[in-house]
């Protein structure tokens, strides 16, 4: 098997073996950037160049048997999201095109304990506001597995450059299914961990309620440990969460509950079919499995429209020409806050920075953002009542598999609804785990959803561990390896 | 027709505290702009809030020593509008579930005390300062500076009711919170740097009427002085209005300290929809019964505390007002003098009056380091007992100021002891009479101006140390004679 | 309640600068967007939104010591800096 094909863990017993040397995987995956890159931009910024050194530094601690851990001398892509100190973050951006960042978000201060390599800066959805990484100032980013479908997004580019292996691993965020929607159109692993277990402290904010850092990857164990490197108490985020893991039963006496209004009208046969497939699996191991119904995850669409929206209004005000980034003309500073915001801005940022204002304005906000929050905490004590019952809910990650380029760009509604299984866990806080499962017809990946209650993530990285196993997932978007 | 103006004061307090409300950075007072920064205060991509707990204790010091109800789970908000200073462009606040609600302030207004009820104790953070640069003159700057050390810096904001009736009170109130504020120690109090700012509301009503007229509100009134002017103007401006049948417009209003004028803002203020919502970043902030309990034992005297006590050594309440309003080492003098003289009118006067005036003359702020609280309780005693004048008293004072005296020493070396030897004073003014036998006539045909005149040669010719009170009435007992 | 979409006035509030063709767009997909979320609106809950925790995980806040610490040095906080002179951001004038 290839180098860039294996696990983390497998390449870092390679590494302390002294079989190859950090180096050699580090050139490897930028020779599979060099075939790929000009098809997929799955980029912003490569740094090929500014890590020779830092490179070398990690092959000598290996020589010398002192690596700094399972990710010293990894190559990890950065969605453009998330601050590197030095370096630009542009979010997708035109608003941020020329902006560098004076410091580093908390996430990266924990990569960098182990000297993780950064490939470079991941293409996304302008500000995270998408599910396709259309919008983007820069281009759209392409599906490795087929060139005229989209990777999803907004992590997209984070998606497109672990499925191209021009990265080992890549980090994301997710505000609602940014990390797992893309990842299923990829064929990958794609986890959101509970809110306020990984900080996001220099992660720029689109909806501070929703928003959570976490890692696409091949393998279950890969997000393990990544997981790992990045989560913890931050004295910089006052939502972040010192609470310790909570275990739950991860092995044969696991109950399951299968999501039933995720089962229903709007979701592909495909989709459901992946979902009934892993099921059997279950059955088959012995595990109970049950339907189960949140009838408010029929508004969950609804609530996050409102909510997301209105947070980002505030979120994004702070661009607005004065202090960073993009400035336009204007005769008062005024003109030039407004102009350098419709200069700046894409349309569907607009869109929803103009909808979350409309959400909280006077003579509105009962009727739609105050009325969102109380649906959210209703939805949330939904949640809490069926984990009464069970220990993992089930559920296709995306209606459907990956669509074609330009397919949902004119009906911004269709496209909110590729968001519609992977929405809940957002609303709630909850860790949820997209893991690939299957081929469709056109040979494109599937993948399903597993959700748990707060702070389980470590379980629900042991029963997705134990299923990934069990379905031996091993295709590959094959054209870009050769 | 009869007008009542009602009046309501919304003030900000600077806390003091080390570093910011949601970040790390110092709170520093420097001219050297854009120094004390980071992601947070200069509002860059990614950056969150956490509160500083020494700012919430602050907040809940002050809601508490006013009274008022402590949310017991608070939240923070944010209040949306562009304005360049704003980093964020919105400011981090606190709109339904302020930490303290409906309070009191107990202060003195004409000699009596009066209490001002309190909307509400609530967080802010500050914004950057913005310079106009330019012709000089405001409205036609040409670029705006931006200096971003302030922002992020705590505020508390303590909004009353509109229940004030008249400029004196607005003072007497803004007097006595920052009496209250430097005594909790939460802020310097420096009106001068901006540490206390206050906006008023006015309205006025037809005082037949229950209903409260429309409220104008009015900003940039730097000093008391500028709010007593600005509050009367707007008054006089209203009544005036009402009188041409005109109808008061809702709006906010800016003091012009050069012309004293109240004139309207930009409606781009007025009509501001700030589009309140809780903060996602900040989670819900719980005030329990044991942090609040925490805060109670670290309360100190407060200011009408200090007044009560005070008026118990026979003050009156104007008096213990002022003198409460003093620095600590008035207070302190006041009490160990009064502790042996307990005379209260005559060691207030001394010290509110003579002594103060006479460290004004040397320019001094505080006292010499040998300066005992004694030495002027001696003074005292001495005039008490009249073993010296009260003009002597002066002398002695003024001596004390400059070198390491005691009051003993200089009364003996400048002669300042008084003869009170009635037998010996008699003696002199009779001599006095005999040799000056002519005034003593036109004294006796009505003009008693000149009994000062004798009353001088008297003292003058004992070398100055003779009590005049008793030479003055031995000799208007002699002249009758 | 209408869906009519006052966008001269959210624009305004959002400080956003929209032309004639964009403003026709985009109140035309919030109507659509709107209408969608109508839903919600209509539903009644036995709950206020004061006691809506605003941490999914319904955590508390946790408050920070008052302890100083260096983060941005001069330079660096006013290295993104459209325009700046002396030592301070400078922006067309903010008094209108």
């Amino acid at each position: 098997m290839r180098i860039e094909n294996k696990s983390i863990r497998e390449i870092n017993s390679l590494f302390q073996k002294k079989e190859i040397k950090p180096s050699e995987l580090y050139k490897q995956v930028f020779e599979n950037t060099a075939q790929s890159e000009s098809v997929l931009h799955a980029h912003l910024k490569l740094f090929e160049e500014d890590n020779l050194n830092k490179v070398k530094l990690s092959d000598e601690r290996y020589i010398k048997n002192k690596s700094l851990g399972l990710l010293d001398g990894i190559p990890i892509a950065i969605k453009d999201n998330i601050n590197l100190k030095g370096y630009e973050t542009t979010c997708s951006s035109k608003m941020l095109s020329n902006y560098i960042s004076p410091y580093s978000a908390t996430v990266i201060n924990k990569l960098d304990e182990q000297q993780v390599l950064y490939t470079g800066k991941t293409n996304l959805d302008e500000f995270a506001m998408g599910s396709s990484t259309e919008n983007s100032a820069y281009g759209l980013t392409r599906n490795p597995w087929n060139t005229e479908c989209v990777p999803g997004g907004s992590s997209g580019g984070s998606a497109a450059s672990v499925a191209a292996r021009s990265s080992i691993a890549a980090l994301g965020s997710d505000t609602g299914g940014s990390i797992r929607q893309p990842a299923s159109f990829c064929g990958l692993v794609g986890f959101k961990p509970t809110y306020g277990t990984v900080s996001r402290f220099g992660l720029i904010a689109f909806a501070s309620s929703l928003d959570q850092i976490g890692p696409i990857t091949k393998y279950v164990d890969d997000t393990r440990i990544i997981y790992h490197s990045i989560r913890g108490f931050d004295p910089k985020d006052a939502t972040s969460v010192s609470d310790k893991p909570v275990i739950i039963p991860s092995n044969k006496t696991a109950k399951v509950g299968v999501i039933k209004e995720l089962m229903e009208e709007g979701v592909s046969e495909d989709a459901k079919n992946e979902v009934e497939k892993i099921i059997k699996l279950l059955k088959a191991q012995g595990i109970e499995v049950i339907e189960v119904s949140l009838p408010l995850i029929k508004l969950a669409i609804s609530i996050y429209y409102l909510i997301a929206p209105a947070e980002c209004s505030a979120n994004l005000a702070r661009f607005d020409g004065v202090r960073y980034g993009l400035r336009a003309d204007g005769k008062t500073s005024y003109e030039m806050m407004e102009r350098t915001r419709a200069q700046g801005f894409g349309s569907e940022v607009k869109r929803r920075i103009l909808l979350g204002t409309y959400a909280l304005s006077a003579g509105y906000f009962d009727a739609y953002y105050g009325k969102a929050l109380l649906a959210r905490k209703k939805m949330i004590d939904e949640f809490n009542q069926i984990f009464k019952q069970v220990d993992y809910l089930i559920s296709p990650t995306t209606p459907t598999q990956a669509f074609k380029a330009g397919e949902k760009t004119s009906n911004p509604l269709e496209m909110y609804m590729s968001d519609l299984c992977t929405i809940p866990a957002n609303l709630a806080g909850l860790p949820s785990i997209s893991i690939p499962t299957g081929l469709s017809k056109e040979k494109l990946p599937l993948g399903v959803q597993i959700i748990s209650k707060a702070l389980t993530d470590d379980s629900l990285l042991d029963f997705s561990e134990m299923i990934e196993k069990e379905v031996a997932f091993k295709e590959e978007p094959s054209d870009w390896i050769k | 027709m009869q007008y009542n103006p009602t009046i309501g004061i919304e003030t900000h307090v600077e806390l003091k505290t080390n570093s910011k409300m949601f970040c790390r950075c110092k709170v520093v007072d420097t001219e050297e702009p854009n120094v004390s920064l980071c992601p947070t205060c200069l509002g860059l991509p990614g950056a969150l809030p956490v509160p500083n707990k020494k700012a919430i204790e602050f907040i809940t010091l002050l809601a508490l020593s006013t009274n008022c109800k402590i949310t017991k789970q608070g939240m923070f908000h944010r209040k949306n509008y562009f304005y360049p200073d704003l980093p964020k462009n919105y400011q981090i606040s606190q709109f339904d579930l302020p930490v303290g609600i409906n309070g009191s302030l107990k202060i003195v207004l004409n000699d009596q005390e009066a209490e001002v009820a309190i909307e509400r104790v609530h967080m802010e953070e500050d914004t950057g300062k913005s310079t106009h640069m330019g012709t000089g003159r405001i409205d036609s700057a040409t670029s705006t500076a931006l200096d971003f050390n302030r922002s992020g810096v705590p505020l508390v904001e303590i909004v009353t009711k509109p229940v004030l009736k008249t400029s004196l009170e607005a003072v007497a109130y803004i007097e006595e919170l920052r009496q209250l504020v430097l005594d909790l120690g939460i802020s310097e109090g420096k009106l001068e740097k901006g540490n206390l700012r206050f906006d008023a509301n006015i309205s006025v009503a037809n005082s037949e009427s229950d209903v409260l007229g429309t409220k104008v509100e009015i900003k940039n009134m730097n000093s008391l002085r500028s709010l007593e002017r600005a509050i009367d103007y707007e008054i006089e401006r209203q009544i005036k209005a009402l009188n041409n049948g005109e109808i008061i417009a809702q709006e906010t209003r800016h003091w012009d300290e050069g012309k004293e004028v109240t004139k309207p803002m930009r409606s781009k203020e007025g009509s501001a929809d700030y589009r309140y919502f809780s903060d996602p970043d900040i989670p819900n902030m719980v005030l329990d019964e044991e942090f609040v309990n925490i805060i109670k034992s670290k309360m100190p005297k407060l200011p009408y505390q200090k007044r009560l006590e005070l008026m118990q050594t026979g003050l009156s309440i104007g008096e213990a007002n002022i003198l409460s309003k003093s620095n600590d080492w008035i207070v302190k003098l006041f009490q160990d003098v009064y502790s042996t003289t307990k005379n209260s009118s005559s060691t207030y006067n001394w010290i509110t009056g003579e002594l103060q005036g006479q460290m004004r003359k040397v320019e001094i702020n505080e006292l010499p380091s040998w300066f005992k609280a004694d030495s002027l309780s001696e003074i005292i005693n001495l005039i008490e007992s009249n073993k010296i004048s009260f003009s002597s008293g002066k002398v002695i004072l003024a001596a004390l100021l400059v070198k390491n005296v005691t009051p003993y020493d200089v009364a003996k070396e400048q002669n300042l002891f008084q003869e009170n030897d009635s037998e010996k004073i008699l003696q002199i003014v009779k001599n006095v009479i005999t040799e000056n036998s002519e005034v003593v006539v036109r004294i006796k045909n009505g003009e008693d101006k000149l009994i000062g005149f004798l009353v001088g040669l008297i003292i003058k010719s004992s070398g100055g140390s003779i009590n005049p009170s008793i030479a003055k009435d031995l000799l208007s007992k002699e002249l009758e004679e | 309640m209408s869906n009519q979409f006052d966008i001269d006035n959210v624009s305004k509030l959002a400080s956003i600068e929209l032309e004639e063709t964009e403003k026709n767009k985009l109140s035309q997909d919030l109507s659509i967007i709107l209408e969608h979320v109508q839903a919600i609106s209509n539903l009644e809950f036995d709950i206020s939104v004061d006691e809506v925790f605003i941490h999914p995980l319904e955590k508390q806040l946790n408050l920070q010591e008052d302890v100083v610490e260096e983060f941005l040095t001069h330079e660096e906080a006013l290295s993104n800096a459209p325009e700046s002179k002396d030592g301070k951001f400078v922006v067309p004038p903010s008094m209108e």
